[in-house]
């Protein structure tokens, strides 16, 4: 007595081939070829040597360390930037359309046009931003040339390119709150801080688990900015897994560039999941 | 308004000012410039006017290679886009209407989509046996797989909105699932429509790791590899390598301005939501 | 125009049992009306005859023949849905004529049927329009319209009314009476609305939790309830119903009798009770009443008797209208 469904499941086809073969098929390969010496036409099994090196090599350690800083900073940061300048661009500001276009319009932008001309204006002497700093009688840094400010320079121009999108999440979760509760919080006699901590930030707690996940993913898989900037120097300064990544394969290391991969996927896998499992239980708790 | 957020509010114009849009100055301003002027990368009014000798040596270098980017670019991108609109529509149609275990592990795979980092070398070596290693059409294919997730997404929520009445109504008068799908729901979906080829247009064309990996050689060149490739040759020559990055700035800055609340709509979906 | 005939009709979503058991004929050309409460099963079973859900057991039987297995398009039904579900994107011409396109038929003989349908529903002056651009009423007659073009059979109503208010749907109950006296076709309509299954059919479906109360003429049902529940389903204001104790004394396992059918007076009469409160409709009054027995009770009389809040008065029920249900 069952019909066939008008909603058909090889609607699904013409996707899923796409999609099994050239993400789902090299996802699972990678599984396998991360544990061989590999040319692309022979692989030969060398278990987990790949892995090995990545442990004991210290400029692919330091790799792994630098994408979780760089993760973790770029996030906190546009979390944190992204919601104060939401309330500021929610208050009713002079001019307050055309100053959310130019927060966000950077996010639209080629991000190796925006590496390159940071770098330009990062230039330790005649970069305009130090120039500007002389100015004002202070001594700039070497902004990518110093090993261990590189990094955080790199991120500073990742949260300039970035933040747009975590302040224009924001804004879409603070509409939705409804002003009923900050009337409400008012005839309690709230202050502005209190109305922050105590309606804004506890209402507005779906944007920042898109906003802390997006961004983390986002951190965790950087590639182009890093490489348009510094490509991982000065040394290895910089490098992150995923320029580490390119620079094995461009080295013709195949199978240590596939292991790698392999770490890069259960990095993210080890921090998004648990993340979002705690995300989603605090939100059944509440 | 009162007069402290008048105040709060210019204030804030003039940090966003100098934050936001200074870097933008920069890069005209530098696009402007004489070699030698531009190679002291001052924040100074070009010396001498030079946009448009600029424009033209920046077209004609390497043999207009600047012109095939922006072809092979425009190519990928359109590709890409149509087959995304398409496909993501008819899964997340699917997937929206017709919920169950099998419509779960779709989602699944579709929210890894979201999460993994694509296997780069694992990828070219199936790119490769396809016989589609460093071809435009093996790029289109790249994109409408690594955006899929994406769009499948923003589909899915809207047509949650479209009421399942209007399908029920198109049973009654006969409609095959086909046709239900091409005459009544995917003419209520323009709004997302458009919003998936405003935003995927911008992330298919501002891409510029995949191309690095699947599209080597001179005669696949993208307009993003274009400013990493001239970046080399253009050490001495920074008025160019600027030219360049305002050229690929342009078109973003027009869909942008057309497009604002399609892209608005697109980012922010599933903010609210979680 | 054609019979409707279920056979033992059940359906199930896992475990909970939505339809338990229907048998059920309606004739050829009678406008049958489905009513209960929310979540009664009716509009499932609806949805069952038009073939958009799919019984778990039992057969479906239009115009003699087994349509069980059929796809909706082809058991010769036509819908109207609560939202009406137009195509927003197609105009009032498309939209009655969409049935006809997909199968193909000729451009003339479409836009013939069309223009003869929106000729009978006033609808000719706004057929190049798009649903939006319609008044509630014109949106319902153009969902009949696309109904009516189809030339069906059974016509499905799923609370069509539901949507519009209070004027209009008075409007609308008595354009589709004249419709189906036009028509003369078998109509079935789903509401939870009583006033609307008193006004318009000829034959009243009451369900309730899955199964069937009670079916029968209006006035039937009005008069011979066959359960408590149809009893106070049926008529407004509630008719009074008591159970326990109460309805032993007066001879039965549930007693029941409607407000209409209670003699207010001042000074004698078979119970006696405090008004509590007045609601004057004009033409009648509705009394909210104390009685010592059988308890809290509610009267009508006309608009313009005496009583006020604090009034002691007397209650007769009318011979033969008490029920007495075991």
């Amino acid at each position: 007595m069952t019909r066939r469904s008008p909603y058909p499941y090889w609607f699904f086809a013409p996707a899923a081939v796409i999609y099994t073969a050239l993400f789902l098929l090299p996802t699972v390969a990678a599984f396998w070829f991360a544990l061989t010496r590999w040319d692309l036409y022979t692989a030969t099994f060398i278990g987990l040597d790949n892995f090995r090196q990545f442990l004991a090599e210290p400029f692919l350690i330091s790799g792994m360390s630098n994408t979780l800083i760089y993760a973790v900073t770029t996030s906190g940061l546009k979390t944190v930037l992204g919601l104060l300048l939401a309330v500021l661009l929610t208050s009713g500001l002079y001019a307050q359309g055309f100053l959310r276009t130019v927060v966000f319009f950077p996010v639209l932008v080629s991000t190796i046009g925006v590496g390159l001309t940071f770098t330009a204006l990062m230039h330790p002497t005649k970069g305009a931003i130090n120039v500007a700093l002389e100015l004002v009688g202070i001594d700039g840094p070497g902004w990518l040339t110093n090993p261990t400010l590189a990094l955080f320079s790199v991120a500073l121009v990742d949260l300039w390119k970035g933040v747009g999108l975590a302040t224009l999440i924001y804004i879409a979760g603070l509409a939705s709150i409804s002003p009923e509760y900050y009337e409400a919080a008012r005839i309690d006699g709230a202050t502005r801080r209190q109305m922050f901590w105590r309606v804004t930030v506890p209402l507005v707690r779906p944007a920042t688990i898109t906003v802390i996940t997006l961004s983390l993913i986002g951190g965790l898989r950087s590639f182009d900015l890093i490489w348009a900037m510094t490509k991982g120097g000065p040394g290895f300064s910089s490098d992150v897994l995923a320029s580490t990544i390119y620079k094995q394969y461009q080295a013709g290391f195949y199978g240590l560039s596939t292991a790698g991969n392999v770490i890069l996927f259960l990095m993210i896998a080890l921090i998004i999941l648990p993340l979002t499992l705690w995300f989603n239980r605090r939100e059944v708790d509440a | 308004m009162t007069r402290r957020q008048t105040w709060t509010g210019i204030a804030a114009l003039a940090a966003a000012t100098l934050i936001f849009i200074v870097p933008f100055v920069f890069i005209f301003l530098m696009a402007a410039k004489t070699k030698q002027d531009a190679s002291r990368f001052s924040f100074a009014w070009p010396a001498d006017w030079q946009l448009w000798q600029n424009f033209v040596e920046v077209i004609q270098t390497r043999n207009y290679m600047l012109l095939l980017a922006y072809f092979n670019s425009t190519v990928i991108t359109v590709g890409a886009v149509t087959g995304l609109v398409i496909l993501a529509a008819l899964v997340g149609y699917v997937l929206q209407r017709r919920p169950g275990r099998m419509s779960n592990v779709v989602y699944g795979f579709i929210l890894a989509g979201l999460m993994i980092p694509p296997a780069v070398v694992p990828t070219i070596w199936v790119l490769q046996g396809l016989g589609l290693f460093k071809t435009l059409h093996g790029m289109i294919l790249i994109q409408i797989a690594y955006n899929l997730a994406f769009s499948v997404l923003l589909y899915r929520s809207f047509i949650g909105t479209i009421p399942r009445d209007l399908d029920e109504a198109a049973i009654i008068d006969g409609a095959k699932p086909l046709q239900i799908f091409w005459k009544v729901v995917l003419p209520l979906l323009k709004p997302v429509t458009v919003t998936n080829i405003v935003v995927q247009s911008l992330a298919v064309f501002n891409d510029f790791t995949n191309p690095l990996y699947y599209l080597p050689g001179k005669e696949n060149v993208t307009v993003q590899l274009t400013l990493y490739n001239f970046q080399g040759q253009f050490l001495s020559q920074f008025n160019l390598l600027f030219m360049n990055i305002l050229l690929v700035t342009i078109p973003p800055l027009i869909v942008f301005i057309f497009f604002n609340r399609q892209i608005v709509a697109g980012m922010t979906a599933g903010a609210v939501k979680g | 125009m054609a019979n409707v005939i279920l056979r033992d009709i059940r359906k199930s979503f896992g475990a909970v049992d939505v339809i338990k058991g229907i048998d059920l004929s309606i004739e050829a050309g009678e406008f049958c009306v489905f009513v209960g409460p929310s979540g009664c099963g009716k509009s499932t079973l609806l949805r069952m005859i038009a073939g958009l859900d799919t019984q778990s057991s039992g057969q479906i039987e239009i115009g003699g023949r087994d349509v069980s297995g059929l796809e909706p398009s082809d058991r010769g039904i036509a819908m109207v849905f609560q939202s009406y579900a137009l195509y927003p994107h197609l105009t009032v011409r498309e939209n009655i004529g969409f049935g006809l396109a997909l199968a193909k038929r000729p451009k003339a003989e479409i836009a013939e049927r069309v223009g003869a349908a929106a000729e009978a529903l006033q609808l000719t002056h706004l057929l190049d329009r798009k649903p939006k651009a319609l008044s509630g009423g014109q949106r319902q007659r153009v969902a009949i319209g696309r109904a009516i073009v189809r030339d069906p059979k059974v016509f499905l109503f799923d609370e069509p009314l539901s949507n519009l208010d209070a004027a209009l749907r008075a409007q609308m109950r008595l354009e589709l009476t004249e419709l189906h006296a036009k028509l003369g076709a078998t109509m079935i309509y789903v509401t939870h609305d009583q006033v609307e299954a008193m006004t318009m059919a000829d034959k009243i479906v009451v369900l309730n939790g899955g199964h069937i109360e009670q079916v029968g003429r209006p006035m039937d049902l009005y008069d011979r309830p066959a359960t408590p529940f149809v009893a106070g389903f049926i008529g407004s204001p509630k008719m009074n119903l008591y159970t326990g104790e109460v309805a032993r004394a007066l001879g039965a396992g549930t007693y029941g009798i409607r407000p209409e059918h209670l003699l207010v007076d001042g000074t004698s009469g078979r119970w006696t009770a405090r008004v509590r409160h007045v609601e004057r409709l004009g033409a009648d009054a509705i009394l909210h009443l104390e009685a010592e027995t059988p308890g809290p009770i509610t009267a009508r009389t006309s608009g313009d008797a005496p009583w006020k809040a604090g009034d002691q008065v007397w209650l007769t029920p009318m011979p033969g209208k008490e029920h007495l249900f075991p």
